[in-house]
């Protein structure tokens, strides 16, 4: 078991950077996800540390020992690949005694230890009848299964997986979830995990990386990044239907300043600058109030889609900005209604226009009660 | 904790040691039996009595003996006063644009014919085989004994054509040429049938709803798709025209009278023959150029392959 | 709906000229084997389409073993040089086209031109600096010269060739490899080339159907009788004043039949490696 480090690594193909000054402290036994949208750099990242690239900038820490230029064979990590990546040309039982055949002398292994070590990661995941066949001949769920057990059988420091479920149908998906979160808990592997797919961060990660263009945007629980969005684009990429985002004004008149929304406007008591700010609020923390009263918005409704239990309607506040509310299946509205609409302001978050980093001061003004 | 030797520059020097060890075999017989050969080549090639000098290209193609000539020829008559050059020249602009044509209306053709893959099978046959025993066949099939064309050309009443073809200088070259498409034409249909195969369906599908007749697909549709492939196979089959030295040899032995005679054939007399390695080696290296001239359309291609 | 399509003008005439070309280039062969298989007086008088007459091996007997023609020598020293010539640069060329196909090194494309040049390069234009090299090592008139010098030959088409195929392996096998700690050396033996044996055949069945077919090599090389390979032998069959076709046919079908079986065998891997030979991808 180990932690993992990266010190401002930069990575760069050609003229674009891949890995932009990034810096991670991964703790022993830690499951970490790096989440972002495809091109993010989350996968160069873990090549970086699988040592399947090696930076151009900064340092690489495995268990405090530095390993940016050492050969990925050196640094015992074992990676899980999006298309598992199976030696096509070997049964089951060699592709997974393969790490240990390779590293036979070095582990001091015997015929039999081997035998005996691939047995028991077989039984764990439960592949012992697949164990003479070759990958061509099984599912993707069973070759998912003997991807594991292959980076599993040798013990590694750190696990490395870059998607490895994205290749899997939605129900066994979300079954394998919860069964990779299972084992490495049990086993207490340090595990760095990529996706793009939210769910799958904010279900099995202990801590995300949430990362755009090469760099990362926030780290922290799922639910910080969930609820504390440091940056407008953790708010808009986590959540489905996103964080919404609505541009507003901060003005002063006199010794107050008061921050203008479409369709409503708010005091802020302390000067805390001028310009643009986005204001983002959760169709989550949207309420449908029952009629007009003090400080209810007045919208329209666009469009309603209902998904099962829930209810996902698109409203217009000034006739142009569009906001989205997530609400009990049991709301009647449609189409063209006026609803009145109550935010509650102690999940909105304020970002800069410009730079889209919180603003820290003014989110906690307005989060008072 | 660093270790000794973990850096960028001991990466990289990781890197090519690892390189050139896989390299090493290759390039340790590529120098000494294609590289060094290539060289010393040359080096003859430019060697005379007075040093380094041009002396041995001058005397190879102002040579004028009927079979070592390379553009005009003091043959006795039959032939036209042409060289080995000429004779190359004369087998590019015959067989190169027949075989390509011939193959690329044939590839296409195959796509409504029933039992395509044996007939693909059947015509390249003939470039599986030996080509000495190619030059052989042309011997074979163009004999006036028990050859099929002469006696085909007597039925005809063509009594000057009803003999051996390849022993007399009117019709040695022409039979050598017209045997060639028999041989060459395996991989010409090859090359384009491959290509043919891959032009998507629904092109052809939705010319022909569109009301296209076979010949304006083929036109319209097909020859653009695949013209790639036929411009490869023009330059194969060019370079393949110049190095042309098997079926001259078991054929024609470049005669008679060096009705014949082909570049390669020429520098093998000087080299075997006359023991005349100088001109040998000028004449290979004449060989060398134009064959590189043609081949540098290939390699360039190659070559933007490798950047996309 | 079938019928009106089997009788489209375009697939009756596409049917009907394709056919007459595969007969008649199988023509000549037909002549051969016919001829090869009667006394050549009947031949000359009868015409070898014609049905009728004595079959006899004589001609495929006489060829073999009569010491003048000696054609199962010539068989034997075609299938001493081809076997090693095949198999030599196959190895050799494909750990070179994997260092091209995969490593980053200084001089690599500067290498990789070489060896498409020397593709293009005319054999005339090695044979006289490795006439006297041969010589100065003991090697010429010796089927061991023949062979290094083919092994080498074949080594920068074959690079190329096995180069294009790599290519085109998904990497993430490798490098799922490379974090299980394998070696490079491991990972091109247990793992690249077990995988790229369609890619190896088709190399091998070029590779030696080029090498039995030489004549210009061995041409230059080999010259006493007892060393000379296949195609040499059959061209000294033509060597009487009076051509002898009974004989002669029966050598050239003798010295094609291991290639045509070689094409017949591993046609599939044959015509594909042509194909990706020339077009660059395989």
């Amino acid at each position: 078991m180990a932690s993992v480090r990266l010190e401002s690594v930069v990575k760069r193909f050609g003229r674009t950077i891949a890995v932009d000054r990034v810096s991670l402290e991964i703790g022993d036994g830690e499951f970490f996800v790096l989440l972002g949208p495809s091109g993010c750099g989350k996968t160069t990242t873990l090549r970086l540390i699988a040592g399947l690239e090696y930076p151009d900038e900064g340092r690489v820490y495995i268990g405090g020992e530095d390993v940016t230029y050492r050969e990925p064979g050196e640094r015992n990590v074992a990676m899980v690949f999006q298309n598992y990546a199976l030696y096509p040309n070997m049964n089951v039982y060699d592709n997974i005694a393969f790490p240990l055949k390779v590293r036979r002398r070095k582990l001091g292994l015997s015929n039999s230890d081997i035998r005996e070590r691939v047995l028991e990661v077989a039984r764990m995941l439960r592949i012992e009848e697949l164990l003479d066949r070759k990958p061509g001949q099984l599912s993707g769920g069973q070759q998912q299964r003997v991807a594991l057990a292959r980076a599993l059988v040798r013990r590694p420091s750190v696990w490395l997986m870059d998607e490895p479920l994205s290749n899997l149908d939605a129900l066994l998906r979300i079954a394998m979830r919860a069964e990779l979160k299972r084992l490495q808990k049990e086993l207490g592997i340090t595990t760095i995990y990529v996706t793009h797919d939210q769910a799958e961060a904010l279900s099995m990660a202990d801590r995300i990386a949430v990362m755009d263009r090469g760099r990362v945007m926030q780290v922290g629980s799922p639910q910080e990044v969930f609820l504390e969005p440091r940056h407008v684009f953790v708010a808009t990429f986590l959540g489905s239907p996103p964080m919404n985002i609505v541009r507003c004004r901060i003005s002063y008149s006199q010794e107050t300043a008061q921050i203008s929304c479409p369709g409503f406007t708010r005091i802020v008591p302390q000067t805390v600058g001028e310009g643009e700010v986005y204001l983002g609020i959760r169709p989550e923390f949207i309420k449908i109030a029952p009629h007009s009263g003090e400080g209810a918005l007045r919208a329209e409704v666009l469009v309603v889609e209902p998904l099962g239990v829930e209810k996902i309607i698109t409203a217009s506040l000034d006739g142009e900005t569009q906001i989205k509310i997530k609400t009990a299946l049991d709301v009647e509205v449609k189409p063209g209604d006026t609803i009145y609409l109550e935010l509650d302001w102690s999940r909105v978050s304020v970002f800069d226009a410009e730079s889209g980093r919180i603003l820290e001061t003014l989110t906690k003004e307005l989060r008072e009660p | 904790m660093s270790r000794v030797g973990d850096s960028p520059l001991s990466l990289k020097i990781k890197e090519h040691v690892r390189a050139y060890l896989f390299l090493l075999p290759a390039l340790a017989l590529l120098s000494v039996f294609v590289i060094y050969p290539i060289a010393g080549t040359i080096s003859i090639s430019l060697r005379s009595e007075e040093g380094f000098t041009l002396g041995n290209y001058i005397a190879v193609v102002t040579e004028r003996s009927p079979t070592k000539a390379l553009i005009i020829s003091e043959n006795l008559g039959g032939a036209p006063p042409w060289g080995a050059l000429l004779h190359n020249a004369v087998w590019i602009l015959v067989h190169v644009p027949a075989t390509t044509a011939l193959g690329l209306v044939l590839a296409y053709m195959l796509t409504h014919v029933y039992g395509r893959s044996v007939v693909k099978s059947l015509i390249f046959v003939s470039m599986v085989i030996p080509m000495v025993v190619g030059g052989l066949i042309i011997r074979f099939i163009f004999d006036g004994q028990v050859g099929v064309i002469p006696r085909l050309m007597g039925g005809l009443g063509l009594e000057d054509l009803a003999r051996t073809w390849t022993a007399y200088p009117e019709t040695s070259l022409a039979s050598l040429i017209i045997g060639s498409i028999w041989l060459w034409l395996g991989f010409s249909l090859t090359i384009h049938s491959a290509a043919v195969d891959n032009i998507p369906r629904s092109y052809i599908e939705a010319a022909r709803i569109d009301g296209a007749s076979e010949l304006q697909i083929f036109r319209y549709i097909v020859v653009p798709a695949v013209w790639p492939a036929t411009l490869t196979v023009a330059v194969m089959t060019l370079l393949w025209d110049l190095k042309i030295f098997d079926i001259v040899y078991a054929a024609t032995q470049g005669g008679p009278g060096g009705s014949s005679t082909v570049l390669a054939y020429v520098m093998w007399l000087y080299f075997a023959r006359a023991l005349d390695y100088g001109k040998a080696a000028a004449t290979a290296v004449i060989l060398t150029i134009l064959t590189l001239v043609a081949a540098a359309y290939l390699v360039r291609r190659s070559l933007g392959v490798e950047k996309r | 709906m079938r019928l009106k399509h089997v009788l489209r003008p375009a697939v009756i005439i596409s049917n009907l000229v394709a056919w007459l070309v595969a007969l008649l280039w199988l023509l000549p062969f037909v002549g051969l084997f016919m001829t090869s298989t009667r006394p050549f007086e009947e031949v000359v008088l009868q015409g070898w389409w014609s049905l009728a007459g004595n079959y006899t091996l004589a001609n495929y007997v006489e060829v073999l073993t009569d010491p003048q023609y000696d054609l199962a020598t010539g068989f034997k020293n075609s299938f001493i040089v081809a076997l090693p010539s095949t198999l030599a640069p196959l190895l050799i060329a494909a750990l070179a086209a994997y260092a091209f196909s995969r490593f980053s090194f200084t001089m690599r494309n500067l290498l990789f031109v070489t060896i498409l040049v020397i593709m293009a390069i005319p054999q005339q234009t090695m044979v006289i600096p490795l006439f006297f090299l041969l010589k100065s090592m003991g090697l010429l008139d010796q089927l061991l010269g023949v062979i290094l010098i083919h092994s080498s030959w074949g080594i920068a088409w074959i690079t190329f060739f096995m180069r294009n195929y790599f290519s085109m392996l998904p990497r993430d096998v490798e490098e799922a490899a490379r974090v299980d700690g394998a070696s490079y050396a491991t990972i091109f033996f247990r793992i690249i080339l077990p995988l790229s044996l369609p890619a190896l055949a088709a190399a091998a069945a070029i590779q030696f159907t080029w090498v039995w077919a030489d004549f210009f090599f061995a041409l230059i090389f080999l010259y006493s009788p007892e060393n000379m390979v296949i195609t040499q032998k059959v061209v000294t069959i033509k060597g009487q004043y009076q051509i002898d076709w009974g004989l002669l046919s029966a050598g050239s079908i003798l010295a094609m039949i291991p290639p045509v079986l070689v094409y017949a065998a591993l046609q599939k891997y044959y015509l594909r490696g042509m194909a990706g030979w020339v077009t660059g991808k395989g």
